[in-house]
């Protein structure tokens, strides 16, 4: 595997462990999430520039523009739980748990 | 036929056929008028009695031993099984000894159970023992034996259940049966031994075939079977506890005839153990230590018929112990002497007993040398007789036995402990004696005490005469089989008559402590082990049943029901399936952070596997 590669795929992976492992910020987790969009990022980014699919040279823009949504509804979500929950301790959130 | 023999097998035959006229008068339905039991039974067994005599002398005179088979029962192709009695040296002996005892006992319990509504089925049980006591004796067949034997166990239990509203008598008689039971698996072993090695019952091909075998194996069954019948130790505690039934049974069963069965059947197979030295050291040794601990029970016990009934069977010991010097023929003569005196013993308890209202512990007696002096001198006399005082009937048995045990090579330790049990049997004669006889009566005034009845005198005067007398009887009138040892230094001569001394000695010195305080706090512990049986009723009895109900509770309940049936069974299904479902279960909580771990686990493995 070329070094590119294995950084950004090393690099979404830590992101995921981090996603998933995480134990007391909802925040760590969203930030370890807008570690995978980069990442995701960046991968798109190599792969059309690799594959010389110049169609795909917008891909990139679109994932940046989502991941903003996206981190902008999480962020609002963190707001609406230091809202409803007092603080972002995860221990709260099990709520599918019974 | 010549006419001696002739004679000699028909009074034989003669005395069976008028033992069991009277129990076949009993199939009819009318019942018996209630003198049936004096003038059919009594008068029948002294009857036979007298006739038996004619054999006997016919015996002393010439030496003349018959064999009398009568009918082939049944037979396979090889094996024969007759009925045939053998009425030789020790038949021939025992059968008038024990028709003598019989009479007297039978006459004493016309009195004794004088008020029991049932006394007819009394004595027909009692006639049905002697038949089979009578056919067990003159067996010439291990099967004929086997039946007198089964037939004197069944009413040994008939017989000490006799007052069967009385929990006591029924656990008595039932452990009287068990601990025969125990030992009838060592006879019938011997028999399947005998039956498929020597192909025959008869005593005789037996002794001629079985020269060339090993017979330890058989041997030991048949040391067993006595060990259950004469109550040895380890198969003893049911003859202390026999004495539940009424005094006539005791006298009769357990001190004459029925415990003598299993010392009688070792008599008989004698010839096959005179070369087998380990079933010879097993019988000495078993027998002094049956000796020596059952007169140890003997010393402290309070009931006047658990004396009489431990000294009987250390008696028994003493048999064994000179089965096991190889010397049957003393033995036989002991058995004979010893009916006597145990018997008479047995009268004056069962006299004693009636006439102080049923008083049976000999610290509420006393005095009596006053109040019932017949009866105190024939309990003395009878005393004597059984610690071998010189020249009474068990002063020739006892004194040979103990002179062949010092001057034969064997066992230190047997010829300890039957010394020692010698002096024992002195110190508890001694105190029944003290006790009963001696000092004040501790009873009260009113007590019913009346010998003039002749049933009552008349028995004990006849059993009296025969322990003075019978030993000198029979030592001059039979043929000893083996030399005995003539020479030997004089210590060795006296020596059971010094330890009987030293005993008697030693029972008056304590006797006369008995009102006065020899130290401040009395050493209990050698009375407990005396006085509770060395306790082994206490843990055999509890133990045994205890360890056979866990067993079967482990297999039934534990092992099968809840454990071969349940748990490997259905539960095995839910108890191997509920850990997967649960773990299963636990995954799927709904937690984000263990469909993530997932993800991230199953993303890294194909990176890993691509990678590489």
């Amino acid at each position: 595997m070329s070094p590119v590669h294995f950084a950004f795929s090393s690099t979404f992976i830590l992101g995921l462990t981090g996603l998933t492992l995480h134990r007391y910020h909802l925040l760590s987790a969203l930030l370890c999430l807008e570690g995978m969009m980069l990442s995701l990022f960046i991968a798109l980014s190599l792969w059309t520039l690799q594959l010389d699919s110049t169609s795909f040279s917008a891909s990139p823009m679109l994932l940046l523009a989502f991941s903003a949504c996206e981190a902008s509804a999480g962020l609002a979500l963190l707001v609406a739980t230091a809202r409803t929950h007092g603080s972002d301790r995860l221990q709260n959130l099990n709520l599918l748990q019974c | 036929m010549h006419p001696t023999s002739l004679l000699m097998s028909s009074s034989l035959i003669l005395i069976l056929f008028l033992l069991t006229y009277p129990l076949l008068t009993t199939f009819t339905p009318n019942p018996k008028h209630s003198d049936w039991a004096l003038t059919h039974v009594k008068t029948a067994v002294k009857l036979a009695f007298f006739i038996s005599l004619l054999p006997l002398f016919i015996y002393f005179n010439e030496g003349l031993e018959v064999i009398i088979t009568n009918w082939n029962w049944m037979n396979t192709n090889t094996f024969d099984v007759n009925i045939s009695l053998k009425f030789d040296h020790y038949s021939i002996i025992f059968t008038p000894i024990a028709l003598y005892v019989t009479w007297s006992i039978l006459e004493f319990a016309s009195w004794y159970m004088h008020t029991d509504p049932y006394m007819n089925r009394f004595f027909k049980y009692l006639l049905t023992f002697l038949i089979a006591m009578i056919i067990l004796v003159t067996a010439n067949n291990m099967f004929q034996l086997f039946i007198g034997w089964e037939g004197v166990g069944i009413m040994s239990f008939l017989l000490i259940g006799w007052w069967y509203g009385r929990a006591d008598a029924n656990t008595a008689a039932l452990q009287a049966v068990l601990y025969n039971r125990v030992g009838d698996i060592g006879l019938i072993f011997t028999m399947a031994w005998m039956a498929t090695n020597l192909n025959s019952w008869e005593l005789q091909q037996m002794f001629a075939t079985a020269k060339d075998f090993d017979l330890t194996f058989p041997l030991l069954g048949l040391i067993i079977a006595a060990t259950g019948k004469s109550a040895q130790f380890g198969l003893h505690p049911w003859l202390p506890s026999a004495m539940e039934g009424p005094t006539p049974v005791s006298a009769l069963l357990h001190s004459s005839t029925m415990v003598v069965a299993g010392i009688f059947l070792l008599i008989r197979t004698s010839p096959l153990m005179e070369s087998n030295q380990t079933a010879l050291t097993i019988c000495l040794c078993l027998g002094a230590l049956t000796t020596l601990f059952t007169a140890t029970c003997a010393l402290t016990q309070n009931d006047i018929k658990k004396i009489v009934a431990f000294s009987t069977s250390s008696q028994l010991g003493l048999m064994m112990v000179t089965i096991g010097l190889n010397q049957p023929q003393l033995a036989f003569l002991h058995i004979c002497t010893h009916a006597f005196f145990k018997a008479m013993l047995f009268l004056c308890s069962g006299s004693i007993i009636h006439s102080l209202n049923d008083e049976q512990d000999i610290r509420k007696m006393g005095g009596l040398h006053n109040l019932a002096p017949f009866t105190s001198s024939c309990l003395t006399i009878g005393s004597l007789a059984l610690t071998g005082t010189p020249f009474l009937a068990g002063f020739f048995s006892k004194d040979a036995i103990i002179e062949a045990l010092n001057t034969s090579h064997l066992n230190a330790w047997a010829l300890t402990l039957t010394l020692l049990a010698t002096s024992f049997t002195a110190i508890y004669s001694m105190r029944v004696v003290f006790f009963v006889v001696m000092g004040h009566p501790r009873f009260n005034s009113l007590s019913p005490i009346n010998e003039n009845n002749p049933a009552v005198i008349n028995p004990i005067k006849r059993l009296a005469w025969g322990s003075i007398i019978a030993g000198l009887l029979i030592t001059s009138n039979i043929l000893p089989l083996k030399t005995p040892v003539m020479t030997m230094p004089p210590l060795l001569k006296l020596a059971a008559l010094a330890v009987t001394i030293l005993g008697l000695l030693t029972a008056l010195e304590l006797a006369f402590l008995t009102n006065k305080q020899f130290k401040p706090t009395p050493k209990l512990t050698p009375h407990h082990f005396s006085n509770m049986l060395g306790f082994f009723p206490s843990i055999i009895h509890r133990l045994t049943p205890k360890l056979s109900l866990i067993l079967g509770q482990t297999i039934a309940t534990q092992m099968i029901d809840q454990i071969w049936l349940e748990k490997t069974g259905p539960k095995a299904i839910a108890s191997a399936n509920l850990p997967l479902v649960s773990t299963t279960s636990n995954i799927q909580q709904g937690m984000i952070k263990t469909y993530l771990s997932l993800f991230l686990l199953t993303l890294s493995l194909m990176v890993l596997l691509v990678i590489y």
